[in-house]
């Protein structure tokens, strides 16, 4: 009876140490990242949430953590102090970094277009032209990089600061609402599209004033690394940055359209399904690069122009040569 | 007293400011994570003229809305002095409304009032009122018997007599909780314009944040700690001036 006793506590020990050792080397066959995000999670990171509930992270041997971001949040920082492997950042706070010598790198740019964009009411304000900006009320946050991007848009247009009227942008839209403000900033594929319907909806149509269209182009968020990563462990890099770049490929396919509605309402469950949809269907041509292109290509024209932009309104005191930190990563 | 105030805080951001940079240097980050002292000092002289009027209007507002605050507390204080049913429910709702943290209401008060000049006081006052309160309620409701008693024997104590002799023995208690309220009503005021306001060092910090130019914070961070050790030491002074006239 001992006997048995003593084999059946063997074949426990013995499962039990093989169940272990199997799980050990599953999840050190998995390589841990830590993926900083620019904003909280929503439609703007569709790619990133695909990447990881598709599996082609785990496909590509990585075990992500998606860490959302916020506006105390900087992926940047973060890189530098170890708290992440890759972020996302947008191209002035980059620019920002590398003229404090910060070590970051660009791997890949997911916004061909800046989302960002100034609603207005269609049926108070007439944009034929930029020129048109002349003595309004325009919406801006001081300091944040719409406040650059609206300063340069209104010197192309030969608009002195006194021709306008900035207004602080605050928590809420009361001031737009109540048409005190004529241009409001938004993000054209998130807020712009919840904002939009509802002003719609209530009879009261808006318009976007997108700079890109005035050829302003001032890149919005790309992927960063830091050089010591790209030196370290490049096919980590390689291999982070092609499963990422998968997962913005699946956003981009019709296809997918429910899969990816689903995944991001498991994170933003506050926004209604529909909406979702409008938010998906506004940020994939945001993401499309150009005929020839792939996902994720790096516009460096565009990076010298927000170099250029910052340098003008004296964001950096000077020239950081910024295209030697773009180091687009062949997958 | 006003000198210690100040040396005592030019040594505290001396201390955290020697322990930043001693990171910095031993994990060798860059200006953009901890800003190096040559950065410091050329930003320094950027914002300094500017964050000067900055945060005098911050204290401006501090000041105002302390003032409001104490006079405030002093009347509820008084009121919520006696073992009735009013005093006991004045101290219930002292001590219940302030577990609603002020943060989660600005945003309320802003939309309501604006990004103005009020929305600023009101949240500067409320977060100053509520230890304040606690403080007058505890110090009025105290009795002094040894004094009292000779003119409640005489048929001679009024309200007014009570409150001041009351006030009169706790004089150190009253004026060391009105200075240090003084923090708490900067912090306040702070507070209303990092959150939502278009004026004062706290717009300015977050556009420094929003900038990621922690050379900014840091200089802000001096002139506010400069500017509340002066105003503390002259309350403080002022404190024990009214001691004196008051012992004649």
């Amino acid at each position: 009876m001992r006997k048995h006793y003593r084999k059946g506590a063997v074949a426990v020990y013995v499962t039990l140490a093989a169940v272990f050792l199997w799980w050990d080397m599953a999840s050190a066959a998995e390589q841990k990242v830590a993926y900083r995000l620019k904003w909280l999670i929503n439609m703007s990171t569709v790619g990133d949430i695909l990447a990881d509930s598709m599996g082609f992270f785990k496909q590509a041997g990585l075990a992500v953590e998606l860490k959302a971001g916020g506006p105390e949040r900087d992926a940047v920082r973060e890189l530098e102090l170890g708290y992440a492997d890759f972020g996302v950042a947008s191209a002035d706070q980059v620019i920002q970094a590398a003229a404090k010598g910060a070590p970051v790198v660009v791997v890949a740019q997911l916004f061909q277009v800046n989302p960002l964009q100034w609603i207005y009411f269609k049926d108070k304000v007439h944009l034929a032209s930029p020129a048109d900006l002349k003595g309004k009320r325009i919406g801006v946050t001081f300091g944040k990089n719409d406040e650059i991007i609206m300063r340069t848009l209104l010197a192309r247009a030969g608009i002195a600061d006194d021709q306008v009227r900035l207004a602080s942008v605050r928590l809420d839209y009361t001031p737009f609402y109540k048409r005190q403000v004529d241009l409001w900033p938004v993000y054209a594929n998130t807020q712009g599209v919840e904002i939009g319907r509802k002003l719609s909806q209530a009879g009261e149509p808006v318009g976007f004033l997108n700079p890109g269209d005035c050829g302003v182009r001032f890149v919005a968020n790309s992927v960063v690394t830091s050089e010591r990563m790209i030196a370290e462990h490049p096919e980590l890099v390689r291999r982070f940055v092609a499963a990422l770049l998968q997962g913005w490929r699946a956003a981009l396919d019709p296809a997918n359209t429910e899969t990816a509605i689903a995944h991001v309402q498991r994170h933003d469950p506050d926004t209604p399904r529909d909406i979702l949809k409008a938010q998906l269907e506004a940020t994939r041509p945001l993401i499309q690069p150009p005929a020839g292109a792939a996902v994720g290509w790096i516009d460096t024209p565009a990076w010298e122009q927000t170099e250029q932009i910052m340098l003008t309104h004296k964001q950096i005191p000077r020239p950081v040569n910024v295209t030697r930190r773009l180091r687009p990563v062949k997958e | 007293m006003l000198h210690r105030r100040i040396y005592q805080f030019l040594l505290i951001y001396a201390l955290g400011l020697a322990g930043l940079l001693a990171i910095k240097y031993a994990v060798g980050l860059s200006d953009y994570v901890i800003p190096g002292a040559t950065a410091l000092w050329r930003t320094a002289g950027e914002v300094i003229g500017r964050y000067s009027g900055d945060v005098l209007d911050t204290l401006g507002v501090a000041v105002v809305g302390q003032v409001v605050s104490v006079l405030l507390a002093l009347t509820i204080g008084i009121l919520g002095r006696r073992t009735t049913w009013f005093g006991s429910f004045i101290k219930v709702a002292a001590y219940n409304v302030q577990a609603y943290p002020i943060v989660a209401i600005a945003p309320i008060i802003f939309i309501l009032l604006g990004d103005g000049f009020l929305s600023r006081l009101l949240i500067a006052a409320m977060i100053c009122y509520f230890p304040l309160l606690l403080a007058v309620v505890g110090i009025m409701s105290e009795p002094v018997p040894a004094v009292e008693h000779f003119y409640r024997q005489t048929g001679r104590m009024r309200w007014q007599l009570e409150v001041k002799i009351r006030a009169f023995e706790n004089l150190s208690k009253l004026t060391t909780v009105i200075a240090g309220s003084a923090t708490l009503a900067m912090a306040g005021t702070i507070v209303a314009e990092f959150i939502a306001a278009g004026a004062g060092i706290g717009y300015s910090i977050r556009i420094a944040l929003y900038q990621s130019d922690l050379a900014k914070i840091l200089v802000a961070l001096f002139m506010i700690g400069i500017t509340l050790s002066v105003y503390q030491g002259l309350l403080e002074w002022l404190g024990q001036v009214v001691k004196r006239v008051w012992a004649r």
